[in-house]
Formats: C-alpha cells, structure tokens, sequence
C-alpha cells in the first residue's frame, strides 16, 4: 500500500501533513506518536472514514481514496479499534464470522463455513471457551482478543491495528505479539500497529517505524535506528533536542 | 391583484413563520445538547394550546396571560419526562429515545383527550386590526409575531449571557471537557431539555393567538412534521437557525397554497401540506446538517 | 441455495401457533372474529419486525405501506373488473399492492436509508401524512373521497364470491401472508443478510469498516418489510372493507400499534410479534368492552417501561432464560 502526500484538515485544524509511506506485502510496521499526532486521523484516511484533502491511498496499484470503508474491506484492509467495538448481543463466534463473510472473501463463503472458519480464529487468540457467548459480556482483555480475530478473520492484506494492545498484561502482549507475527508470514498480512507508548510491542514486533509529530511525519526508519532517534526522543520528552 | 393576494399571504405567511420558529426552537434545543429527537414534539405545543384555551374560557383572561403559565407548565413537564424517562436513556440506542418521545407525545394526546373531549374547540380574541396598504392583519397575530420574536431575543441573551446557558453551550462543544471544568452536565442536560419543552409548549400560546379555532388533543401531529422540516432547513442543532428557518417556511407555505390554489383541479391546502413533505425529503438529501448555517 | 432443515426449526412454534389459532376460529361459535384480527396482528408484527427488529431504525410512517396495498387491490379492480378474468383480478390487485408499496418503500429509503437513525425516523414521520395529502391535493386515485369498489367486486367475481373473499378469504390470507413473513424472518436472521442486520444495528460504523453495505442491507430490510405490508393492506383491508378512504389507511393509529406490538413481544425475535399481537390484541378486544378508547392512555405507558427497563421485550427475556436449555433450538 503506499500512502502519498495524504493531508487532512478539519476546519483550520491540518491533522494530518503531507504524510507519505510505503508499505510491502507482509511487512511489519509501527507507528509511533504522542496523542494528537494524527495517527487515528490516518487510520481513517486509510480505511475510508475520512477523505483526505490531498494525497492519495493506493492499494496494490488502485487509487482507492475516494471509497468507502465497506469496499475497502474486501479489497483487504482490516482494522481493530481503539476501544474494542464488538457486536455485542451477538456471540464471539459470530462476531469473528461477520469478518468472515465480509473480508476478503465476500461472496464466496457461506454462513455456515464462516461459523466454522470462525473458529480457527478463534483458538489463536485463546478464546475457544468463550466461543458462544454474547460478546457484550467479555472483559475489556476478551474484547480486544476478538477484536483481532474479527479483523483477522477478514483475512486482511493489511491490517491496522489501533492501540490493540492497551492494557494487557505484558505476558498476553508477548502472546499477541507471536501470534500475529506467525499469522502475518502464514497468510502474507502487512500489519500496521499503531502504539502511542507501548515499546514493548513494538520493540519485539515492528521492523519498521514511523514516528509522527503534530500530523505530520517526523522518522520512517528500521525500529531501533527510530527508537533511538533523538528527535523522537525529545518528542516523547518534550525536551529541546541537542540539550 | 395575484400581486396584492400573494403580498398579503406573504406577510401572514412570515407573522406565522415566527409562531413556526419559535416552536421548533425547543426542538432544535433538546437536540443540540442531548442528541435526542423529540418525535413527541407536536403533542407538546398541543398542550400550551390548551392551556390557553382552559385559561381563556375559564378564568376569561386574555391569552398572552397564559404565557408565563404555559411555560412553568412546559418547564415542569420537562424536568418530570427527564428525570423519570430521558436520563435513563442516555446511553441507550437512539431508537430508544426516538420511541420513548413518540409514546409520550402519545400520552399527552390521551390524557388531554380524557379531560377535554376529542371535539375542536376555539375561542375568540378581538383586539382590533392593524390595517397595511396590501393587507389587513389582527392584532392578536401581531401579538403572536411579537412574543414569538421576544423569546427567540431572550434565548438568544439567555445562552449567551447567564451562566446556565454558557454551561449549557460547553457542554454541547465537549462534555467530557465541561465535566472536568467543574460544569454539572447532568443538570446542564436537564436544564437543556426543560427549557426545549418549556419554549415549546409556550409557542402553543402564540399558536392560538394566530389560529384560535381548531384546537383539539391531535392537532400536535401536523405541526410535528413542520417542527422537523423548520429544525432540519435551520441545521438540526441550532435554535436561531430554527427561527429564520420557521419564517422562511411561513413564507413558502403561505405562499405556495396561493400558487397551488391558481391551479385548477388541485386542492391547495392539501398539496401545501405535501410540499411540506417534499422540502423535507429534499433538504434530507441535499444537506442533511441544514442549509443554514451549520453548527451553534 | 441449500435449505438445511435445522435451521428452520424456530418456525415450529410459530407455526403450532398460528394453527391452533386458526382452529380456534374455526371451530368454537363466533370466535373468528377476534382470531382473525389477532391473526392481523401477528402479520402486522412480523412485517413491521422485520425493518424495525433486524435494523433499529423505526419508520413512524409504515401505515403509507398498508394504504398502499390496498390501493393497489382497490386500483386493480376497479380497472380489471370488466375484463372477465375473475379471481386473476384479486391476483393483481395483490401484485398491484405489493409493488407499489415496494416503489414507495424504494423512494423513501433511497433518501432516507443513507441517514442515521434519527433523520430516518424524522423522514418517515412525514410520509403516511405526505402521501396522504398528495392523493387528495393532487386528486388522484378517487382524492379525499376515495374508492367504493363493492360493485365493481362484485362485477369481477360474481355476488357469491365477493361475499366470501370479503368475509372468510381475506382473513384466510392474513394468515398465509403472517406464515410468509416468519418464513422470510427467519431466513434473514440465519442468513448472511441477518449478520450485516445485527451488525449495522449494534454498531453501524464499525460494520462498515469491516465491509457491510450497510445502506443496501438496510434498504433490504425495508422493502421486504413494506411489502409484507402491502399485502395485507390489499388483502385484509381491500378485501374486507371493499372501500378506501384516504384519512382511515393513513391513520398513524396504526403505526402505533405495530410499533407496540413488536416492542411489547421482542424486537428482533422471531417469536415477539406473536407474543406482542396476542396481549396487544386480546387487551384491545376486552379493554373495548370494558374501557372503550382507553387502550392508547395504557399501551403509550407501557411502551415508555418497556424501551427504559426491558427493551429487548418478552420474548427478549425468555431467550436469555432459555439459553443453555434444549428449548434454545426453538425459540428465537
């Protein structure tokens, strides 16, 4: 996917400033930035929320700025949210089976091979107990999970993944971490994490990072080389650089 | 002579838009602070109706008397229907308070109906008439025109000067934000919406002022629709945009059955109300935030 | 398109229902009366369900869809019955209904479905009222007047036969239609388009970012939803009343009672517009011997509790009860 001068506005507010990036199939980035940088801003740039005011989004070759979201999915981008968004009076397995149905592989499965796909999914993030119940009723931790498998059940070629993990435990961080890195070299997912200061899952999972500051891009850089970046730095710090 | 009919209608039309405005105001209110849609909006100006016909014909005062009555009424009405029913609502599907304003609207009618009677009932105010070169006008509507343009002036000052009303317009921006500054969003929205069914079932008043005759417990529901048709021309959020959206809305209906009754074979006063319907649908496709201006 | 057996089995209560009703009717002294409108009732439901229950979105216009059903029934006799066709006319007077009350159900939910939920329901609010005041401003389809078809019925199929259809036949048909739109419910809740239904209704955003169009399942919803509806206006009300009359089918009298039907029994159940009908109907049928005219100043009431206490209605209740237990296959 490959992102280009993308610039957002809202009113006087410039959200998001001529922000570029390339991504390849089945890489792994992250993106880094203290709140209000602009990253859920391009998020919703990239998964059609939102149009942006210049720039444009391009998906293996075709310009698919102007889309809505509902196309997008089974063109192959999935997304989890910031605060998990399940549908609650349905059950888990049923939530994961909606991506299922309406990801990459819309029109060709039927319900009841998608109840059954759902499942696979489901054990790999550990939530096989959980399978029927209504998905309204799990802890914010169970949310998340199937927040995941919902979006990778999408069978997704790249997958936002916004603050998906805040708040876990950093055991269950480390799992999340594997599984997805296992999942992404398996069905070939380019994954995007998007952390406002979790490190740890970024540090283990990212081979490469974009750090943004006040909309606009400040590094694009292999993780360490970024992390240790003093700009970035001083970002987070807020101390002027070079003191 | 088309010229005179259609300028006379025109100014009948804008004296009735400002009664039109200052009844959807509370409308525009309730849903610029709450997010609710009051689908029970009708049924409330219904209610200062027939305050001030219980008001007229048994305590024989003159209607703007039943003003200040109306309006404690409406008020007190409000704080009652939020604190039993909307506030629970809060966090609720929108059909929830979509379903719960319909049903009370409903129980207003039934009530009313109860105690009143279903028949149309009137009554009659004669202050004289103002006469212009191209019409001649009852007192009692410019009476009407003129309250209706008082509290549209006095919600104005009130948002914008008393310390209630810039709680409230806080609130509205970010409530989150209010919260943290120590504004009371609870009793901001409470206030919000006692204040919406308050104005609203005061414009009943100036309603009958301009219509004295035809009052019955469901005459709310026409002017339901007109409430929302004014509310989403004036930007769904905005009480002043309601205003100048209800004036231009007297002015189209008033003008438009004049047009409609120049066509034969047609019955204006039915078509005008199927205009009603048609502005509706086309604003809702056009410009669903309103055509004027957006935001507070 | 497989039917797997399994799936349907929640139509069985509905059915056992809908039979031992009829029965009923049929068989104990002047009991079809009141069978045959509770039967009206569970078609009505069931329609209206299927829009409000599978969407969330509520349409306060919905009777403009009944009225439009039974001027299609009304139209096609009165320009068919010379045509010697017999029972064919009522045929098309039933195709006549169900699309034009689909046209309108597309008209209105092309413009309105694109909103959320709120605009929608400020749209509908104005179309029975609209439409009404179109026919008899712009004076088509008989005006404010209407359309007295008896004699024309009468001229199509012969005195016998009118009398039937107009007295046994109409009622008949209520509950074929009633079956038909259960049937049509539960193959939208098991289907693809009751997952991206339940989706759209819990969280409309987060269903289209993963990939649900959700202005075309919407739009589904409410065609089938209104042209249930247009059945039963051509068949219940043409049929029985042999008249139209602009301010009786545009009543919004009626929008009310589905909307307390469904809500009452369960919105969204298969079972709930049943469960509602019946309580509504039976406290209507005896609340109008003992306490005419008070069923509104009760039910409006009763809407308020059950949207702020229990909003997923009886059968809502019932389902959460009977999870885990055998009856779960069943009741839904």
């Amino acid at each position: 996917m490959k992102l280009e001068n993308i610039t957002k506005k809202f009113g006087g507010l410039v959200a998001v400033d001529k922000v570029s990036l390339e991504i390849e199939a089945g890489e792994l980035i992250g993106i880094v930035g203290p709140n209000g940088s602009g990253k859920t801003t391009l998020y919703n740039v990239i998964s059609g929320v939102y149009t942006p005011e210049e720039g444009r989004v391009i998906l293996e070759g075709k310009d698919i700025t102007r889309l809505p979201p509902y196309r997008r999915a089974p063109m192959g981008i999935g997304r989890t949210f910031q605060i998990p968004r399940p549908f609650s009076s349905a059950s888990v397995r049923e939530n994961v089976a909606v991506g299922i149905m309406f990801g990459t592989l819309s029109g060709k499965v039927g319900v009841d091979e998608s109840l059954e796909m759902a499942d696979h999914y489901i054990e790999l993030v550990g939530l096989q107990a959980y399978r029927d119940k209504a998905s309204g009723r799990l802890t914010p931790t169970e949310k998340k999970l199937m927040e995941i498998a919902r979006a990778l059940a999408m069978k997704p070629k790249l997958l936002l993944m916004d603050e998906a993990m805040a708040g876990m435990h950093p055991r269950d961080i480390d799992d999340v971490v594997r599984f997805l890195k296992e999942t992404a070299q398996e069905e070939n997912i380019a994954i995007v994490s998007m952390v406002e200061h979790i490190m740890r899952a970024v540090a283990g999972f990212a081979q490469r990072v974009m750090v943004m500051y006040q909309g606009a891009k400040l590094v694009d850089a292999p993780t360490a080389e970024a992390l240790g970046d003093l700009r970035v730095i001083d970002v987070y710090l807020g101390r002027p650089s070079g003191g | 002579m088309i010229g005179q009919l259609l300028a006379g209608n025109l100014t009948h039309g804008l004296v009735l838009g400002a009664v039109y405005g200052v009844a959807t105001m509370g409308l525009s209110l309730i849903f610029g602070v709450l997010r609710v849609v009051n689908v029970g909006h009708g049924p409330f100006i219904m209610v200062g109706a027939f305050v001030t016909l219980a008001m007229v014909t048994a305590l024989g005062v003159a209607p703007p008397a039943a003003i200040p009555a109306a309006l404690l009424i409406g008020i007190a009405l409000g704080f009652v229907f939020f604190y039993t029913i909307m506030r629970r609502l809060i966090r609720a599907p929108e059909l929830a308070s979509l379903l719960a304003t319909f049903a009370m609207g409903i129980l207003l009618e039934e009530i009313i109906r109860h105690s009143f009677g279903a028949e149309f009932r009137g009554y009659t105010w004669d202050v004289g008439k103002i006469v212009l070169p191209w019409t001649v006008m009852p007192m009692s509507k410019v009476f009407a025109f003129a309250g209706s343009v008082l509290v549209a002036i006095g919600l104005y000052l009130w948002f914008n000067r008393t310390r209630m009303g810039t709680a409230i317009r806080t609130v509205v921006e970010d409530s989150e934000g209010a919260r943290v500054c120590g504004v009371n969003v609870g009793w901001s929205y409470a206030v919000s919406f006692a204040i919406g069914i308050g104005i609203t079932v005061m414009s009943g008043v100036f309603l009958t002022m301009f219509i004295p005759v035809g009052i019955n417990p469901y005459m709310g529901g026409a002017y339901t629709l007109k409430a929302f048709v004014i509310a989403v021309l004036g930007g769904l959020t905005s009480p002043y945009g309601a205003f100048f959206a209800g004036l231009i809305f007297g002015l189209i209906e008033n003008g438009s059955y004049v047009l409609f009754a120049l066509i034969p074979g047609v019955e204006p006063f039915a078509l005008t109300r199927f205009l009603t319907f048609v502005i509706l649908l086309i604003i809702l496709l056009i410009r669903p935030t309103g055509l004027l201006g957006a935001k507070k | 398109m497989r039917l797997k057996i399994e799936k349907y089995y929640p139509l069985l209560p509905v059915y056992a229902a809908y039979l031992v009703m009829f029965l009923i009717g049929r068989t104990m002294p002047g009991m079809w009366q009141m069978v045959a409108l509770l039967a009206f009732y569970c078609a009505i439901g069931q329609a209206f369900n299927i829009f409000l229950g599978m969407t969330g979105y509520v349409d306060f216009g919905y009777v403009a869809f009944l009225a439009m059903g039974t001027y299609g029934m009304a139209l096609g006799i009165t320009a068919f019955h010379q045509t010697g066709l017999g029972i064919g006319i009522m045929f098309i007077g039933l195709l006549l209904g169900v699309v034009m009350a689909a046209l309108l159900s597309l008209a209105v939910g092309a413009v309105a479905l694109r909103l959320r939920g709120a605009y929608f329901a400020i749209a509908t609010i104005g179309v029975n009222e609209g439409f009404r005041y179109f026919v008899e401003g712009a004076r088509i389809w008989g005006g404010s007047e209407g359309i007295i078809f008896y004699g024309d019925m009468t001229e199509a199929f012969g005195a016998e036969t009118t009398r039937l259809l107009s007295t046994v036949w109409a009622d008949v048909a209520v509950f074929i239609i009633a079956a038909m739109a259960a049937f049509v419910t539960i193959h939208y809740m098991r289907g693809k388009i009751g997952y991206a239904l339940t989706a759209l209704r819990e969280d409309e955003d987060a269903a289209k970012v993963m990939g649900i169009n959700v202005t075309k399942y919407k739009i589904i919803a409410f065609i089938t939803s209104a042209s249930f509806a247009g059945m039963i206006g051509a068949m219940a009300w043409a049929l029985k009343l042999t008249y139209v009359f602009p301010p009786d089918v545009f009543e919004i009298h009626y929008t009310i009672e589905c909307i307390i039907i469904v809500l009452l029994g369960g919105a969204g159940t298969l079972l709930g517009p049943i469960v509602g009908a019946l309580i509504y109907g039976l406290s209507k049928y005896w609340l109008a011997v003992i306490a005419p005219g008070f069923q509104l100043l009760i039910f409006a009431p009763i809407i308020i509790v059950i949207v702020v206490a229990f909003p997923e209605g009886i059968m809502g209740l019932v389902k959460r009860r009977a999870k885990g237990t055998g009856w779960e296959r069943y009741i839904i």
